[in-house]
This record gives structure tokens, sequence and C-alpha cells, in this order.
């Protein structure tokens, strides 16, 4: 299988294009009224301009592509320091916009490529995948933990490499293994039963879809488990009758829907399956009539953006043939297929509930802190950014914040920890659990 | 590639007492950090600081200039480094004072219209916080992320130029830090340590501290104008054929005095982008586009306003001008009008074709010598294959206006970076020699600008830059004298 990831080098005509004009450093939008707000985690925490933004991380890719900056532990460490949330991608004009998350991930990829990378704790990860096919050295066997409340119940959850079904709910490493988060896949269980649906999970069989280990620049690692799934997944599609994967994972939901699109085998191996998060699917039935919530759930929340189903899922036009500016241009950009109203909806269909907005939202949402690998690598300066977000929440008058990943999900509850706060994250679909009827 | 700059000489000692005074969080002489900081938009070659310090206090920055002028150690200061002149790029390595963590809104005072802020408030949050207040500040268009105390104090101009003049005409008090690190105030403040409304009737000291591209001391605080947002935006649109014909309209309906901003672009600048490498004006389009804002209050207000711009108007078509009624480029019209800009912030009106490098040739040029440097500029700009992409502004109704040219560059490309700079260099030249002169000037300049001096004006430069600064620490060697 062939994959379209490009390297350092090969992004260098890219990385020139960047001014330095700084405008990534910060939310803005003329309104009326104007907007501000910062929207760089690092920026916030380290605030030194290489730190700092797409204008930092380019400064650092300059320097490694001019000879001036070699590999050493401080500079690993700074490059390791980015959530690649794509906040600051978000405020570009310029034409390496739809490529900043790329140029960060590049630097890791060399990083790696060189020996240096990534940071001691988070090749734990790199180890764990190897060993485990998870990134929380998780045996297999506990994959399914979270499935004994349903067999307990006389609802055991389908094995789909046992039993055929339509749609394959890929629960994702965090969800099983994570013991915080196990609800959510409890929700998303809960729901498709409630709802009568025809589905199967891979269990033990599952691994994991390799969103980590490309984040942190361990591109072989990626390619392997991205390789095993998209053959699983053809697998399921021809022999299993599999016609959709779900997934409530926003990391995982990332990671197939683009990342497993750079192989030339994308379309041969997935053609014909649709994959959708959880949020969009069961958004379908809603509007269907499908599903009607029927029990109060008389909360204040607020919703938070995940970068990965958010801007993270921005389509980018760049004129690729120079028809209509020149080669490479970045012409504007598409957000049609961004969670943005979808979950939104969906809160304020619940009976009782009552929504407040946060000042940075969609696209300029500001990052829980937690992905690029910094909740692994960083743990203590991610539950602290995550604090600064639960604070924003709060300052809204919502007693709860809900969103639909569970790596901000677990984050953002630690966040609420560390600062105290009453506040707690919970996933949509466990709001959703609780209105719809058994 | 870029050429690589001379190995800097760090010393941990320094270091190390820098982090005494802001934590160890705040200083760093760490090589990647110090390499974000030594390059910007310009053509300025690449400069290396030794030292990063982000202060978070006042005191902090007494501490630091009073240790770096101890040890006579340079130090640049920077807010967020967005001029196009490489006027935070360490001449001679040292310290790089970076104020960005000093960035609060102190006071907005909606009743007298004045504020007080730090350096590191950008004109993003300046802007959204006086939008609360009904108020406005005169919005460059440059990126929404710089900084509205270092525009200030450099002479920088705004969207409301055309009536009030330069912002730095707007400062109505200081603090700041000398380069011994004695603190000092100007203005109202300096007598009641709670009034900030007023640089005058006191002698203009604050002269001292703007022009001088952070050579005299470190502002740490600034009082400035405020002014309410009038609820009618009317931008009246015209264009010629010739700069001849767009001067003598601005400068009659700048008589009138009813424009915020007042503002000439030739074609190539109204493009977004400008383009790169220069290509021919389509044939049948005028070179020069303008638009003039005001704001009214009311309707009554407005039509006012527009039967004095069609008096103006007619004016000029009786002096047989090739002046016509004319729709402004949509998306330049929304980045000049609208600010501050992320179109022209991020330079996307400027830079995105030709790919990283932007610099100017930006005067200030008396109006009726617009014609002539613009025809010699259009000579030089387009022999180098360069895009004459040139704007012209009134100031203050006619008083003084504004020439300058935006020139992009690809950064990829020290070839085609050296063509801007000598192109540029050249058109400042011309400029000079017609009386203009260059403002938020690179070294280039400021050598042009000391050549043509009268030898009183350099010495007393010297003396009072001696007097403010005998070490010679601060951001040294951008002044060339």
């Amino acid at each position: 299988m062939k994959w379209d990831i490009p390297t350092l080098e090969e992004l260098e005509n890219i990385v020139w294009k960047c001014t330095a004009c700084g405008n990534c450093k910060g939310t803005y939008e003329f309104g009326p009224p104007p907007t501000f707000g910062e929207i760089c985690p690092a920026g916030v925490e380290f605030g030194f301009d290489g730190n700092m933004a797409s204008k930092g991380k380019i400064a650092f890719a300059r320097g490694i592509l001019d000879g001036e900056l070699e590999w050493n532990d401080d500079f690993l460490d700074a490059i390791y320091k980015c959530t690649v949330c794509g906040g600051c991608q978000n405020q570009c004009e310029l034409d390496h916009k739809p490529f900043i998350p790329e140029i960060i991930e590049s630097m890791r990829r060399k990083a790696v490529n060189d020996g240096v990378g990534p940071m001691p704790t988070q090749k734990v990860i790199a180890q764990s995948m190897r060993s485990y096919n998870n990134p929380y050295q998780g045996p297999r066997r506990v994959r399914t933990d979270w499935t004994r409340p349903f067999k307990k119940a006389g609802k055991p959850i389908k094995d789909i490499m046992k039993k055929d079904a339509p749609i394959l709910y890929y629960v994702g490493c965090t969800g099983a293994f994570n013991l915080p988060v196990r609800n959510l896949p409890v929700a998303t269980a809960s729901i498709f039963q409630k709802l009568g649906l025809d589905f199967g999970i891979l269990g033990e069989n599952e691994i994991c879809c390799g969103s980590t280990a490309m984040r942190l620049g361990d591109v072989d690692e990626f390619k392997r488990v991205a390789e095993t799934n998209m053959k699983t997944f053809k697998d399921l599609h021809d022999n299993h009758g599999v016609k959709t994967i779900i997934t409530s994972c926003a990391g995982c939901f990332r990671a197939i829907k683009k990342d497993y699109s750079l192989s030339d085998e994308y379309e041969t191996l997935l053609g014909g399956i649709q994959v959708i998060h959880t949020t969009d699917f069961l958004y379908s039935l809603f509007k269907e009539g499908k599903m009607k919530f029927t029990r109060e759930v008389p909360w204040k929340v607020t919703y938070h953006d995940p970068c990965h189903t958010g801007r993270h899922l921005i389509e980018y036009k760049i004129d690729k043939d120079g028809s209509q500016q020149w080669i490479g241009s970045y012409l504007g950009k598409n957000e049609e297929h961004c969670l943005y109203d979808i979950p939104r909806e969906m809160l304020k269909a619940l009976p009782g509930i009552d929504f407040r907005e946060m000042d940075r939202i969609r696209s300029n949402s500001y990052c829980c802190g937690g992905g690029g690998g910094v909740m692994t690598g960083y743990g203590d300066w991610a539950s602290k950014n995550a604090g600064l977000r639960i604070e924003e929440g709060m300052s809204t008058g919502a007693e709860h914040m809900i969103s639909i990943c569970p790596f901000c999900h677990f984050n953002l509850n630690e966040g609420a920890k560390r600062i105290k706060s009453p506040m707690k994250l919970y996933d949509l679909v466990e709001l959703i659990d609780m209105a719809l009827p058994d | 590639m870029t050429e690589k700059p001379k190995e800097s000489k760090v010393d941990p000692q320094i270091t190390k007492k820098l982090c005494e005074i802001v934590g160890e969080k705040n200083a760093t002489d760490l090589k990647h950090i110090r390499y974000a900081y030594s390059y910007d938009l310009s053509f300025v070659k690449r400069k290396n600081p030794d030292y990063v310090v982000m202060p978070t206090t006042v005191g902090q920055v007494q501490q630091i200039m009073k240790f770096a002028s101890q040890k006579k150690i340079s130090v640049t200061p920077f807010t967020a480094g967005t001029n196009i002149g490489g006027l935070c790029i360490p001449e001679n390595g040292g310290i790089l004072l970076d104020l960005k963590r000093m960035n609060q809104i102190i006071r907005i005072d909606a009743e007298s219209h004045y504020a007080i802020i730090e350096p590191g408030v950008s004109h993003a949050k300046f802007a959204s916080a006086l939008y609360k207040h009904g108020l406005r500040w005169s919005w460059p268009v440059g990126p929404p992320s710089g900084s509205v105390s270092s525009n200030a104090i450099c002479h920088g101009i705004g969207g409301m130029s055309g009536r009030y003049g330069l912002n730095s005409e707007e400062i109505t008090s200081m603090e700041v830090v000398l380069p011994s690190g004695e603190l000092v105030r100007v203005g109202s403040c300096a007598i009641q340590e709670d009034a900030w409304h007023s640089c005058l009737p006191l002698p203009r000291v604050d002269g001292l501290f703007t022009g001088w591209l952070g050579t005299t001391g470190i502002i740490t605080k600034i009082g400035v104008r405020v002014h309410p947002i009038p609820p009618i935006l009317k931008v009246f649109t015209a264009s010629t054929e010739k700069i001849g014909d767009m001067a003598s309209y601005l400068r009659t309906l700048g008589n009138y005095e009813i424009c915020d901003d007042l503002t000439g672009v030739s074609w190539w600048l109204s493009q977004v982008p400008i383009p790169y490498p220069y290509k021919p004006k389509p044939d049948g389009v005028p070179e020069w586009v303008s638009f003039a804002t005001t704001f009214s209050w009311t309707e009554k207000e407005k039509e006012a306003r527009e039967e004095i711009w069609r008096m103006a108007f007619d004016e000029e078509i009786k002096k047989g001008s090739s002046l016509k009624e004319t729709q402004y480029p949509a998306e330049a019209l929304k980045a000049r009008t609208q600010l501050p800009s992320q179109i022209v912030g991020s330079t996307k009106n400027y830079t995105k074709q030709a790919g990283g490098g932007i610099s100017w040739p930006g005067t200030f040029t008396p109006l009726n010598k617009w014609e002539p440097v613009y025809d010699a500029w259009k000579k030089i700009l387009v022999a180098r294959n360069l895009s004459p992409s040139v704007r012209v502004t009134n100031y203050r109704g006619v008083h003084y206006g504004m020439l300058r040219a935006m020139i992009p560059f690809p950064k990829q490309d020290p070839i085609a970076v050296e063509n801007a700079r000598q192109a540029i260099v050249e058109c400042l030249k011309v400029d000079l020699n017609n009386g203009g002169i260059p403002y938020k000037p690179p070294v280039d300049f400021a050598l042009e600008i000391n050549k043509r001096a009268h030898p009183g004006y350099i010495s007393l430069l010297k003396q009072v830059k001696n007097m403010l600064d005998p070490n010679d620490i601060m951001n040294t060697g951008k002044l060339a004298l």
C-alpha cells in the first residue's frame, strides 16, 4: 500500500508561504461586534513566539530546513508541545493554511525518523501500540469490559466477526480502556439497542485506529494499524454485511475519514462503506422521526466543539492546476462536514435543556489541551489548559459541559477537578440516552 | 534558503540573571526560541537575539533595563513583530524584550474617551473591548495581532487618520522605563497618578519616545484617545486614469474635512492579492481607485456628506478630470473599511501570491509631489518586475499625506528578496529627494535619511539619544546614527 504522507522537505515550498504576520496567534472576527480570543494552548502556556501558533512552528520548520536548528531535548520538547488543534490554522489566509497541521506533524515524523522522537512519555504509547495494538497498554480481553452490563442484562452486544450486522460500532481505545470514559460506549450501545439497530463490535479483535501514532509522527506504526484496519473493514463489508462504520471517538473518526484517505487503496478498501460519527448518525434518525426524546434532562449546559470533529474536518479548496489563481493557491474553505450545528441542534431538542454558548466556538473553539499527544506527553499542562476551558464554560452559567470526543471528555473532567469546579463533562450520547425511553 | 546570521555568544550567567528577574519560564537562551525572533515579514536579514525575556510587570522591565545597562547589553523591544521594516530584528544580538504578556486593558474611560493599555494589547483585543463601549480606535491596515501601543509610538496610521492624523497624535499619556531602569511619566499622569487624559498643556516630552523606533525607552503603559462609533457608514468610491487626477480629487475632497479616511490606491494594490510578478493592468480599467469613508449619526448628516462629496466631485469634473464614480473591488474595499482586517492583516492582500515577504517605501510625502514620485516609482518597480502597488492618503484633511508602495516578494528566494530591497531603496531615494520622509524605516532607509539630514538635526538626535541611553543599549543600530 502506498501512502501520500509528505516529509518536511517535501513541504518546504509551502513552509515559505508564511509571512509571520502573527494573525494565527489569536481568534479575531470583525463582526460587528468584533470578537477576540486566545486560540493557541501552547502560546497561552509557554508564551514565546516559537511556542505560539503556526507562526512559531513555521519558524521551527524553517530552522530545520535551513540547517540552523538541530535536534536536542529542548527543541524536541517544543515540537511536541503543540496540541495540533488547528486553531491557528483557522486564522490564516495564506497558501500554507491547508497544510499547517501537516507541517507540524512532518517535523514530528522527521524526529521519529531521525530516532529522537517522540518524547519519552509518548514512547510508551508507541511501545504499547506495538505490544497491545492500543495506546493504553490494555490487554485485548479488557476491550470488552464495558459490554458486561449488557450481557448481564440479557442484551449482549453482537461480535460482528461471529454474527453479521450492517453496522459496525468502532468503539475506539479511549472508550474501551480509559475507565472514566467508559460511559461513552455504554451510552452509545444503549441508544442503539433502544432504537433496535442491528449492530456489532469487533470486540477483542478491534485494534487502534492509529490516530495517536500519526499525531506523534510515528508514521510506520500508523500505517501498520491503518492497513490492518482497512483490510478488516473491507472483509466486514464483503463478508459480514457491514455497510456503515460508526465511531463515537473524534480521533478515530478523523483518522479513518481523513488520514486513511492518504492511502492509494482507500477507495478500493473502504469504497461502499459509510464512515460516520455517532452524533451525525443519530441526527439522521432524529430528523427522520425515528428517535423521540421523552425524558426531561433539566440541565444548564454548554457545548465544547472538539477539534477533530470540527475544524479538522474543514475541506480546503486549493487551485491544483493554476486555472483559477496559481498552482497551490488557497481558494477557500468548506465547513459542510464539520459537526457544529448537529450536536447543538440535538442538544436543544432534549426536553429541559437550557443551552448556553461560550465565546470561542465552532472553528474558533479553544482546544481542551489533550490533542496531538499532549495528554500523554504533558498531562499536567493538558489538564491545566482544560481548566481554562472549564472556566470559560462556567462563565456562561452552565452547570455541565457537553462534547462528542472521549479525549476532550477525559481531559476536561481532569481540568474541572484541577480547578475544583463542580462542572462535569458529559458526552452528548449520555444525555441522549437519558432522554430516550427504555 | 536564507543567509545564516553570525553565531550568538550566549553567556549562561546572563540567562541566569534574567531568569532570576522574570522566572525560569519567562527567560531563555534556547536557540530555537531565539530563531523564531530572528526574522519578520520584511527583506531585513535574519539576526538572532542572544536571550529572550518576557516580563509581566513594570518592576521586571525596570530590573531588566538596569541589568542590561550595567552590562551594556543591547535590548530590542518586541510586542508582535508585525512591522514591515525589521524594527524588532536585533541588529546586535542581546536581549529580545517580548512584551506580549503585558497585555492588560487597564481602563476604558467611556465618558472622557480615552483608554489606558499595556504594550501587549493587540488591535483585535482592543477592538473587541472598545466596541462594548461603543468606541473605536484608528485601526491600521495591519494584522489584528499587531500592538496598538507600538503602532502609536511609531507614528502608525489608521482608518481615522484622515480626520485625526497619526495615531501618535492620539497619545494622551505614557509610562516609560528608561534604558537606565528609571521609571518616568509623560503627560497628565505625570502630575496626577490617575489622570491619563492629555499630554497637553505640558511640554511635549512624549516626543522623546514617539518616532524613535524603540531606541529611547520601553513604554509600559500608554493612554490613547478613543472615539465613538457613529452608526451610519457611507463609503464613496471613485476612479481616475492618472495619479494627477486622483491627487487633485483627494485634495479637493480633503478640503471639506468630511472623511475619516481618504485614500487612493493604484490598480495593483486594489487587487487581492497584489500581483507578483508584475503584470500589466488590463485595458479599459482605471489606474487609480479611491475610497472615502464617512460616518454619520443621522441620515440627514449622511445626506449632507453626500451633497458635499457630490460638490467636490463636480468641481473635479469641471477641471477636466478623468474622475468617475466606480465600484471599488469588493474584497479590497472590505479589507480597508472593516478594520481591523484579517484580509490585509494576514497579508492576503499583500503577499499571498509572492509568498512570505513584504516591505515598503512607506513615506509622508506632500500631496503635490505624489505624481512625480509615483511616476518614478512605477518605472523603477516595473523595470524590476514588481507591481507598482501604491497607496496615497490624506491626513487631517489636506495638511499632509502618505505615499507608500507595498512590495511583496517570495521570501524563499534570496535573489528575489534582494531585487525587492534594491527597488524599495531606489524608490525611497526618489521620495527623499522630493521632500518625502519615510516612516517606520528599516536601517537601509535610516542611512539614506541621515545622508540628507541637516548636521544640526543629527547632532540633536545624538545628544537626545545620549541623554536617554548613554550606554547605547536600546534597539541598537536602528537609527544608523
